[in-house]
């Protein structure tokens, strides 16, 4: 599998040098059932989601990517 | 003189030979027994396509003879074949056919069901492959290495050398990757000088060239692994271009497999590169445009040659080739000979072309256009280099399949086995394909797919179901050991005083990825220096963390459930890592520096998730911090016991007082000239003081505190003794004590969350939980007798919960444990049962519960 995860430092890099952090999602949310929703429900989407990635081997920063799921593509 | 050794027997070495090459000089024509019917297979294409010289090199089954350069003093093993492949016993097999018909491993051994065991042992050691080495050091792992380029290109021909020349002079970079070495396998005359052209001018233009490197697939991105003799090459490109060329069309026709039935290139090959003629007397049969050119080779090299034309009918002879049958267009004609050349055309090596629809891959030669000119090789390798796609032309029509013979030579299915298939009902060539295990043996179909295809399209069956079967990787066999190429790495972190405990003759114990102390081999003694005199104990692998900037305690307030504007300056608190859902994920301390900056640790297995984590919120929140991991640069040393700071007064000039070190606190101070963070803190229970200090000098002030802590009577102590120092305080170790949906109340944590805080993550999630009935909690527990770890705690014979943690501990005055109660009608059960034993529960700490001796 190839996909390439442009880090705002190290510039486009393979995704084995990153940690996924998931869907990006709210911090925090108004009331406890959204926030339940939240903690524990995901969107996952087959198309364009945003999205973390930590650069774990590299310079150790966070960026948020908008991958297309059924593609891998990342758009700029 | 070189040479190498084939199954005991030293064999000489000539220039540019290959592992066939010198084999066959040396007379050897069986080179495997096939996986069947033990038939004797030879020499065939030597191109790299088909199964029949797999040999064993050095230990390597499986290996390609063909594609090996020979080494001085290689060892080489027929890997085929019982008692050896020249004599071997199963060959019987061959005439036992009937009773191993298509689809047989479905038919057979179905009843009774235990049949199957035992056969499947016999089967598996009589059928014709090579044995893994299971005995010895197991096969080194290649590294992996990541490449980037612009260009990848797959075949180092006259195109794919073009492609890459063109790629390259117009400011691409460019890699290039050939199986074995650029021009190696082709006889002297206008192809190989037109490489040589070609390879000259794409090095002058800075083309990478790999040799001995085989690409094993085309992935998403494009993706191209490439596996080369040293190392696997993951290579990311732009784009790829596939100059795999053609392989010759496979005969299908009774005794098509016998030694000396060659494919043209392969008998070429032979005779003009490595000067060994495939036989004395040839027949030739053409039906190809180049097979004046294969034939003029032959006879150049003194082999006595006839060209005809026609189909063959069969090849005759028993164990190698003595003539052949063919219809010519003058009639049927039957030659003496003991070299059958086959020139039929050409099928284009295109599975990486096929698996790759999406991507932008484009195909420069043979293997778009099969049978092209040398002058068609360069412009469609000129125009792929330039990122233009040519259309594939059709290739020739492909030979009709004989009354007999093998189809499949790698799995030994025959045009009978294809007929029985599909009278059977299995009528497609994915089905038919799947049921006789056609194109599934290690050449991949290279030689069978296009017959299997033809087969089910002259039966009739739906256009749908005539295609070829889908190519996927691997194209080229790439062994286990490249598959996981670069993955197999065990991490062993070490603390800095790693040689200091092995010299003390301590016992290592895995503890996550790193290796800390179990014991130095008295555990009683390391707990009662702890308790009565004074011990060290090396804490190099907590997560330490350097925390500032301006946002730093507004990070710290936004994540962490403590008050953080309640810790002054060089005071330190216990600090509890809650997630989203209110469980703990980690537990640490937090010390203020001053000046806005924090000191933060993290268990040792949590410091990587920690960092990531509070990196990730700050950058979410949008604040201003600087985060340092110190782990790996930060040693760590515990000095604890009554006589702590004695002995750090004898090795400091700093005030040890409680004025200048509040518990739970911290100060900057010199120990044995080496600048120390001390943090008075209270995980085993007695006077203690962390020296956080350089990694770098870790092993100064080790050797300074064991030596000058020799007039307390100092000796170090492990892990073992710590899980029993922290029982005694009823003390977690989280994973251990603790399930992945404990929060802080379950635990007894509540002191360590300040409710009353705006926000911190896992509030919401611990309000909500507060209204849930309250089920499981940790307790504290003291038993009559010597628990075990993991027993179940009972009441009424009902299991309750499970002891996590237990000791027998002289300080808190017999065993002790924690472990894990349910309620019991609403109510916590306070006498359980575990084993034999009864189990109180019992306030925590169950040592100095006061605390009055870590404050001292």
């Amino acid at each position: 599998m190839s996909l390439l995860i442009p880090c705002p430092t190290c510039g486009d890099r393979p995704f084995t040098e990153f940690t996924f952090g998931g869907e990006l999602r709210p911090l925090e949310a108004s009331e406890v059932h959204a926030d339940f929703e939240r903690v524990y429900l995901r969107d996952n989407v087959a198309g364009v989601q945003p999205e973390r990635w930590f650069h774990a081997s590299g310079c150790r920063r966070w960026t948020t990517v908008h991958r297309d799921t059924t593609t891998n593509r990342v758009e700029d | 003189m070189a040479s190498f050794d084939l199954d005991g027997r030293r064999i000489a070495i000539a220039d540019g030979d290959t592992v066939a090459s010198a084999a066959y000089r040396a007379g050897v024509r069986t080179f495997t027994r096939s996986l069947k019917s033990h038939r004797r297979r030879g020499l065939y294409c030597l191109t790299g396509d088909c199964a029949n010289c797999l040999v064993t090199v050095d230990g390597r089954p499986g290996e390609r003879a063909c594609m090996t350069p020979v080494r001085d003093r290689m060892h080489v093993r027929r890997e085929t074949g019982w008692p050896s492949a020249e004599h071997d016993a199963l060959a019987v097999t061959d005439r036992l056919h009937w009773a191993m018909p298509v689809g047989f491993y479905y038919k057979v051994f179905v009843r009774p069901r235990w049949a199957w065991e035992v056969a499947e042992k016999v089967i598996r050691r009589a059928t014709g492959v090579g044995r893994l080495p299971l005995a010895g050091p197991p096969p080194g792992v290649k590294p992996t290495r990541f490449v980037r380029t612009d260009v990848v290109v797959i075949g180092g021909g006259v195109a794919g050398l073009a492609a890459a020349a063109q790629a390259a002079s117009d400011g691409a970079a460019v890699l290039l990757a050939d199986e074995g070495t650029p021009g190696w396998s082709v006889p002297p005359g206008p192809t190989r000088d037109a490489i040589a052209r070609q390879l000259g001018e794409a090095t002058a233009a800075g083309v990478r060239i790999e040799t001995g490197t085989a690409a094993i697939g085309i992935y998403e991105g494009p993706t191209v692994p490439l596996v080369g003799p040293h190392e696997l090459l993951e290579v990311e490109a732009g784009r790829v271009i596939v100059a795999a060329g053609a392989v010759e069309a496979h005969g299908v026709f009774p005794g098509n497999d016998l030694p000396g039935v060659w494919l043209g290139r392969g008998a070429a090959r032979l005779a003009g590169v490595h000067g060994v003629n495939p036989g004395e007397r040839a027949v030739v049969i053409d039906a190809s445009a180049e097979a004046g050119a294969l034939a003029r080779t032959l006879r150049d090299a003194g082999v006595d040659v006839t060209e005809t034309q026609g189909h063959v009918v069969s090849a005759n002879g028993r164990g190698r080739l003595t003539g052949v049958t063919v219809d010519t267009p003058e009639g049927r004609r039957t030659y003496r000979c003991d070299a059958l050349v086959l020139s039929l055309g050409l099928s284009p090596r295109d599975s990486l072309l096929r698996m790759a629809a999406d991507d932008p891959v484009s195909g420069a030669g043979d293997v778009i256009w099969p049978g092209c000119t040398l002058l068609e090789a360069e412009q469609t390798g000129r125009a792929a280099g330039r990122g233009e796609l040519v259309q594939p032309r059709e290739p020739d029509p492909w030979p009709a399949l004989g009354a007999g013979g093998y189809v499949c030579p790698c799995e030994d299915v025959g045009i009978d086995d294809l007929e029985a298939a599909w009278a059977e009902g299995w009528t497609s060539s994915e089905i038919v394909k799947r049921y006789t295990t056609t194109t599934m043996g290690p050449c991949q179909g290279a030689l069978c797919g296009r017959h299997l295809a033809r087969f089910t399209a002259g039966r009739g069956a739906a256009p749908v179901a005539t295609g070829r079967t889908t190519a996927r990787p691997p194209v080229r066999a790439p062994r286990l050991a490249d598959l996981i190429g670069g993955v197999h790495e065990v991490i062993e972190r070490r603390t800095a005083l790693h040689e200091r405990h092995l010299e003390a003759g301590a016992r290592m114990d895995r503890s996550g990825s790193w290796m800390r102390p179990g014991t130095y081999g008295d555990v009683a003694d390391e707990i009662r220096a702890v308790h009565q005199r004074v011990s060290v104990m090396d804490v190099s692998t907590l997560g330490t963390f350097l925390i500032a900037g301006r946002d730093a305690r507004v990070l710290l307030d936004a994540t962490f459930s403590l008050d953080v504007a309640d810790v002054a300056p060089g005071r330190a608190r216990y600090l509890l890592a809650l997630d989203e859902g209110g469980y703990v994920m980690d537990d640490g301390l937090l010390a203020a520096l001053g000046d806005g900056r924090y000191f933060v640790t993290s268990t040792s297995g949590g410091s990587d998730h920690m960092e990531a984590w509070l990196r990730d919120r700050a950058d979410r929140l949008g604040l201003h911090v600087h985060l340092v991991n110190q782990t790996a640069q930060m040693g760590a040393v515990n000095v604890a016991g009554p006589h702590a700071r004695d002995l750090l007064a004898a090795l400091s000039d700093d005030d040890l007082s409680r004025t200048a070190i509040p518990y739970p606190g911290h100060a900057q101070i010199t120990v044995a000239g080496v600048p120390c963070r001390a943090v008075a803190v209270g995980f085993v229970g007695e006077l203690a003081f962390e020296l956080h200090h350089p990694r770098s000098r870790s092993v100064e002030l080790w050797d300074a505190l064991l030596d000058a802590g020799r007039a307390w009577g100092i000796r170090p102590h492990g892990l073992d003794a710590l899980d029993v120092l922290r029982l005694e305080k009823g003390h977690i170790y989280l994973g251990q004590d603790t399930l992945p949906d404990d929060h802080p109340t379950k635990l007894g944590l509540d002191w360590a969350v300040s409710m009353t805080k705006p926000s911190f993550v896992g509030k919401p999630a611990l309000e909500r939980i507060a209204s849930l009935p309250f089920e499981r909690r940790l307790v504290g527990l003291r038993f009559d007798g010597t628990p075990r770890r993991g027993a179940p705690l009972t009441v009424a014979g009902a299991i309750v919960g499970r002891v996590t943690s237990c000791a027998v501990s002289e300080a808190a005055g017999g065993p002790i444990g924690l472990g894990w109660i349910r309620g019991v009608d609403g109510e916590f059960p306070s006498s359980l049962r575990s084993g034999g034993l009864t189990a109180t529960v019992a306030p925590t700490p169950f040592y100095d519960p006061r605390g009055v001796r870590l404050r001292a």
